[in-house]
């Protein structure tokens, strides 16, 4: 192995160490808060709904309960291990080493997303078990998801980077993410909004998220797939691009 | 003639605040030098420090560590560079162990190597015991000692040791005089900023004075003794910083101004 690769897997596997040591919090509560939306929502809700386009509602819902999984989980993860270790200073042993703007950037940003992939996995796994969820398109699904989870992973880093006190990651979590992901369609579909909602929620960029993963697992889409899947490339790309102009410029990290 | 250890020209540092906190300052350590770096408090010697080690972007100026620009260059830089930093930043997630070994693979050392140094570093530390407690299980002073085996474990040509000694109980102090001196004879170049003068006086080859940003003098303790016209390094100090009175020689009977 080169130093950079020691130096990029070192970075990388501190993220996550630091998970892994609180997995009951960072791994238990996740899986715990996934299962009970899947039963309130699969067999409550399911026992009435039955049916969304001809989909078995808690089919229809999982791959919004998966995605969202992986996005808060990469998003929380990130933003409050970047704040933590800004706090303590501990981070100036990472800024003080020979690491590059882009390693420490992806080493950040991929703790989240193994956090969030690891969720989202356990996930699937039960719910391929316990219900009739099928992936049907495989290559549709595995870049959105991917996607998907480095997205939130560096959204997570952007907030973590600006942030100042605890607060301003919980309310990016509460009052921003939460919201969009809700009302982003994880438990319902848009055409079944009345208006403005139905119109409004083609402004979420999220919907386009979750509309790309649920076309994977099952095939229903009210989106342009290749359109959405493109748009989907680019905001990450454009996401991940202004991160490392921040890491490049040393923004809230160097004084 | 080798590139000096660490070169500092017109160093400017100017926070987002506005406060000036480095106004043109320069010094020079050559390999194998003990250098000290004395000052008030907010002189602009952590700044110095963090401008040298990335943690502070300077506004002007140059910085080299062994020829390379810490800027343009500060791979090179810092993997040159140990740093012990003024307050205790350790990861409280993390053991005595993981501490060292994530460090020393932030720096590139592979893992047999990792595993070695650490132990090595814990033993010399007095840390063993504690190699698999979490960081904040530590006294204050165990957290010390864990920051200066952390900067020392990628085995740094130039240590940089900010207030080292703050806060730390007498053996431990002069066991790391000790742990230092022996060092520095096998090659490694220091600078040391302290508040204690007879730490310098008896550690450092060569002092600079900083006060508000700039440097006021350097030389030897005696050179600065001699720049001041007085007797010894504090009464040196307490020239620089305007308070001549505070001087402890009056005491003594032996001198008079
Ligand atoms: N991150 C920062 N943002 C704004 N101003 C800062 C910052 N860090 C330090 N300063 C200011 O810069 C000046 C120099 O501070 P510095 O920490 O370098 O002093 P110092 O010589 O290390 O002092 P001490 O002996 O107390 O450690 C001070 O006026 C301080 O308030
Ligand atoms: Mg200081």
């Amino acid at each position: 192995m080169s130093t950079w690769q020691i130096r990029f897997l070192s970075l990388w596997r501190r993220e996550i160490s630091r998970f892994m040591k609180i997995k009951k919090q960072t791994l238990g509560g996740p899986l715990l808060e996934t299962f009970l939306y899947i039963s309130v929502f699969g067999a409550a809700l399911g026992s009435r709904i039955k049916e969304l386009h001809g989909i078995e509602y808690i089919v229809f819902v999982i791959p919004g309960l998966i995605m969202m999984a992986f996005a808060t989980n990469a998003f929380s993860n990130n933003s409050s291990s970047i704040l933590q270790q800004k706090f303590l200073g501990a981070i100036h042993d990472q800024l003080s080493s020979p690491a590059s703007p882009r390693e420490l950037l992806l080493a950040f940003s991929l703790g989240g997303f193994v956090r969030g992939l690891i969720v989202a996995t356990l996930t699937f796994i039960v719910a391929i078990v316990l219900t009739n969820l099928t992936v049907d398109h495989v290559l549709v699904l595995l870049p959105s998801i991917f996607l998907v989870g480095f997205f939130f992973a560096n959204l997570g880093v952007l907030i973590g980077v600006r942030a100042e006190q605890f607060d301003d990651v919980a309310f990016a979590q509460t009052f921003i993410l939460q919201p969009l992901i809700f009302l982003g369609g994880v438990f319902y579909s848009a055409a079944l909004l009345p208006e403005p909602f139905e119109t409004l929620t083609k402004f979420n960029p999220v919907y386009y998220m979750i509309s790309l993963v649920r076309y994977g697992f099952v095939g229903f889409t009210e989106v342009n797939i290749p359109l959405a899947l493109a748009a989907l490339t680019a905001a990450t790309a454009a996401l991940f691009l202004l991160n490392l102009r921040l890491f490049q410029r040393g923004y809230k990290l160097r004084s | 003639m080798p590139a000096p250890a660490l070169e500092i020209v017109d160093l400017q540092k100017r926070y987002p605040n506005g406060v000036e906190a480095l106004r043109g300052v320069s010094i020079g350590i050559q390999p194998g030098d003990f250098f000290g770096l004395l000052g008030p408090n907010g002189a602009g010697k952590s700044t110095l420090i963090h401008c040298t080690t990335g943690l502070a972007q300077p506004t002007g100026g140059e910085i080299r560590v062994f020829g390379h620009d810490a800027i343009s260059d500060y791979g090179e830089a810092r993997a040159a560079v140990g740093l012990a930093p003024q307050e205790v930043n350790l990861d409280q997630f993390l053991t005595c162990e993981e501490t060292l070994e994530f460090h020393g693979g932030y720096f590139g050392m592979r893992k047999r190597d990792r595993k070695e140094r650490a132990a090595e570093l814990l033993e010399t530390f007095s840390l063993t015991a504690k190699a698999r407690e979490r960081t904040r299980a530590l006294s204050g002073g165990m957290k010390r000692r864990l920051i200066l085996a952390r900067a020392l474990m990628h085995r740094p040509r130039l240590l940089i040791l900010d207030e080292p000694t703050a806060g730390v109980d007498i053996e431990l102090r002069l066991e790391l005089w000790h742990y230092v001196q022996k060092i520095n004879a096998e090659g490694v170049t220091i600078l040391l900023t302290t508040h204690y003068l007879e730490e310098a006086d008896q550690l450092c080859g060569r002092i600079a004075f900083i006060a508000d940003g700039q440097i006021a003098a350097q030389g030897t303790s005696e050179d600065l003794a001699a720049r001041y016209d007085v007797v010894n390094l504090e009464d040196a100090y307490l020239a620089l910083v305007g308070r001549r009175e505070l001087s402890r020689s009056h005491v003594d009977g032996g001198v008079t101004a």
